[in-house]
């Protein structure tokens, strides 16, 4: 495969690279207000109301069975939809701090609960500092595959990445259990760099959030429809279920697209923030769709300008990126972006080339001198 | 700062069991003020009250523990998308309500916003009630000091004492720019009518009057007499000198909104709410590189204003965003202290 052409940088285009960002970043913040407090209390009520509104024709078929299917189906596809609206448009968003200059206590960044197994503290960790500090810098930045995948030939093959197809799938229907556990780093415990007690400690503020999600889902609310408790349990059981695929597929669009670039970690030493949007920009990739693949992606579709400016809001996204596309033009430097299917057929020829023994192209530098 | 409610164990099994936010999102559709937990409070009526002065009454919800007479609160409201909170000294009315009472010119965006826009049936955030005046107990007589806005905690110690009675000699001295600045004259002085131990005194510094610290001796109350005083920052400061060492005892509280410098130097007093250290941090460091030269490890990560680990709530006081270069002075905000220099005293919750 074909590498796209990207200028290499003088240390004084870093630099104005950089200031122009920075530039983007300061207008945009200056002109934050009412529409964008409107938008997000928007998104929260869409959330509750399709919400109420997937459950209550999940619970229809109790008392009209003809309805039975079709409000099993309407139900089901309705909760599933205010899953992924609060996982990614309203809980990412609102933990990467993005609304906290609105002083509302339910939409503070440090504060946020989401609604699923894994403990909004543990995602702060690894993905708000982590992920986004240290974006594809290989051993910094644990979503390159997760431990579980070889996305990029530049980490080392072992057989056990023979099986990544079928890994992969399963990680797809199961990807919120794989957020929940990734920052309990059970592979330290498994190798003895961590007691039992150790993992005990940090294993219990996630078992009392999956106990709270479990028994939401499959205990409480199929209760709740007494001798309809099977549809109910399986409707939420598949709700989650698309969330865990949808949540997967858009972000492995994110950053293992076929142009999407993984770092050394010398490449991060005393970085400039002219580097450090540069490493965002080649690390990261879109997904062109238009505004319903944005609502339903939480904007994640503009993965190039979120990882820019992971705490502005996200609303605010598809207007940056015309302006940042045309900055990256300017450069020199490739914006990878393209259609869903485009993005993820090129995800899963990674995750099936590189199941097998791949060498990496040779490295190349970001900016001149490197 | 508001009072943290200290939520019982049955409340923390509840609150693990039922989101307060999704409680508040289906009852306040209801109605506004059915909340789980935090208070809030419904403009029901507003009255002109002097010159340019407006008196709101607020029916808070049933969250609200009410205030003691002098006390303080925080009013949370929300302009344009923002929720901004202030403080005010309320006076508790008949029939669970209370009042504020805000001027029409008041500096700032919240308290004109209230006196201009704010329409019947708006609803705001309440705080608990704080602050720290206390009524002296006994019988020596109490002198209090009021400038500007610093009437209102005094009138509502003097409300509490009218329905007592005045059982000791009380007088107030009230300084104001000029004489229709002043607010509730006319209930002051109809209180000053009916119990003759009040006395009530205007001080007009524009019409020539000396301010506190030039008071003669026979001017100043005698010695055995306890003193409150409230008012600017400068104003407590003053009288705080003025009555060293010639007063029974003294109590102050000063509100002020911080000058900004453009300062970049130097160094400012920076108060650690939590932990209760006051720490001085030069104004050319982030806070968390001020912090960390001071042996202190606030939790933080990327260091560069992105992840948002840092943050913590800026009780009062300025920052200058190090990227962006501007000061910003909203009390109660999020400040990341990655990216934020302190501009004057700060009190941070950390």
């Amino acid at each position: 495969m074909t590498r796209p052409a990207n200028r290499v940088l003088s240390t004084t285009e870093l630099q104005a690279f950089g200031d122009e960002l920075d530039a983007l970043r300061r207008r945009v913040t200056a002109d934050l207000g009412p529409s964008d407090a409107r938008y997000i209390r928007r998104v929260v009520a869409s959330v509750r109301w399709t919400g109420v509104a997937g459950r209550a024709l999940l619970f229809l078929g109790a008392f009209v069975p003809v309805l039975l299917w079709p409000a099993w189906i309407a139900g089901t596809l309705l909760l599933g939809l205010s899953k992924i609206l609060e996982n990614m448009e309203l809980g990412h968003n609102v933990m990467h701090g993005q609304y906290d200059w609105m002083g509302d206590a339910q939409l503070q960044g440090s504060t946020y609960e989401w609604d699923i197994v894994a403990t909004a503290d543990n995602w702060r960790k690894t993905h708000n500092f982590r992920h986004h500090t240290y974006t594809n810098v290989r051993g910094m930045d644990d979503d390159i595959g997760y431990g579980l995948l070889r996305i990029f030939p530049e980490q080392r093959w072992k057989p056990f990445y023979l099986l990544q197809p079928v890994i992969a799938v399963v990680f797809a229907l199961m990807f919120q259990w794989g957020v929940a556990i990734q920052d309990l780093r059970i592979g330290r415990w498994l190798h003895g760099k961590m007691t039992a007690a150790q993992l005990w400690r940090t294993t219990q503020p996630v078992a009392r959030k999956i106990t709270r999600q479990l028994v939401k889902d499959y205990v409480f609310f199929p209760l709740l429809a007494g001798p309809f408790f099977l549809p109910v349990l399986l409707g939420n059981l598949v709700a989650n279920g698309m969330r865990n695929v949808w949540t997967y597929v858009v972000i492995f669009c994110g950053h293992f697209t076929a142009d999407a670039e993984v770092f050394p970690k010398e490449s991060i030493r005393n970085e400039s923030r002219g580097h450090w949007y540069l490493r965002q920009l080649r690390g990261s990739s879109n997904l062109a769709g238009g505004p319903v693949i944005d609502v339903l992606t939480g904007n994640l579709s503009h993965q190039i300008e979120h990882h820019f400016y992971p705490d502005l809001p996200a609303n605010r996204y598809a207007a940056i990126a015309r302006e940042v596309r045309e900055i990256c033009v300017r450069y020199g430097q490739h914006y990878n972006t393209g259609s869903l299917p485009r993005q993820f057929g090129q995800v899963m020829w990674r995750i099936l080339r590189h199941a097998f023994p791949s060498r990496a192209p040779a490295p190349q530098p970001l900016v001149q001198g490197a | 700062m508001a009072t943290p409610t200290s939520p019982s164990r049955s409340a923390d099994a509840t609150r693990r069991w039922l989101d307060p936010a999704f409680f508040d999102f289906w009852a306040t559709r209801f109605n506004p003020l059915w909340t789980w937990a935090q208070p809030r409070a419904r403009l029901v009526e507003r009255r002109a009250e002097g010159e340019g002065a407006v008196t709101l009454v607020l029916r808070p919800n049933r969250h609200w523990r009410g205030v003691g007479p002098g006390q303080h609160i925080e009013l949370g409201v929300q302009i344009g998308g923002r929720w901004l909170r202030r403080h005010y000294s309320p006076s508790v009315t008949s029939g669970g309500c209370f009042e504020i009472t805000v001027k029409h010119a008041a500096e700032g965006r919240v308290s004109p916003y209230l006196a201009r826009d704010a329409q019947i049936g708006e609803v705001f955030e309440l705080g608990q009630g704080f602050g720290d005046f206390a009524w002296p107990a006994g019988t020596s007589p109490i002198t209090l000091l009021a400038a500007g806005s610093g009437i209102t905690p005094m009138r509502a110690l003097l409300r509490a004492e009218a329905a007592r009675g005045f059982d000791r000699d009380v007088s107030l001295l009230y300084w104001v720019r000029r004489a229709e600045d002043a607010c509730f004259t006319a209930e002051l002085r109809a209180m000053a009518d009916a119990h003759p131990r009040l006395s009530v005194r205007l001080w007009v510094t524009g019409e020539g009057a000396p301010r506190v610290d030039a008071l003669t001796q026979a001017q100043w109350p005698a010695t055995d007499t306890h003193v409150l005083a409230c008012g600017p920052g400068g104003f407590v400061q003053a009288a705080r000198q003025r009555a060293e060492g010639q007063v029974a005892s003294f109590q102050a509280e000063a509100f002020s909104t911080p000058v900004v410098t453009a300062a970049e130097e130097g160094e400012v007093d920076v108060h650690l709410a939590r932990s209760g250290r006051t720490l001085r941090l030069p104004r050319g460091l982030s806070l968390l590189e001020g912090l960390e030269a001071h042996g202190l490890k606030p939790r933080h990560g990327c260091r560069m204003g992105i992840c948002n680990t840092c943050v913590c709530q800026r009780q009062s006081g300025a920052t200058r965003h190090l990227l962006s270069g501007q000061h910003h002075d909203e009390p109660a905000a999020p400040v990341r202290l990655c990216v934020a220099a302190p501009t004057t005293d700060l009190i941070l919750e950390l």
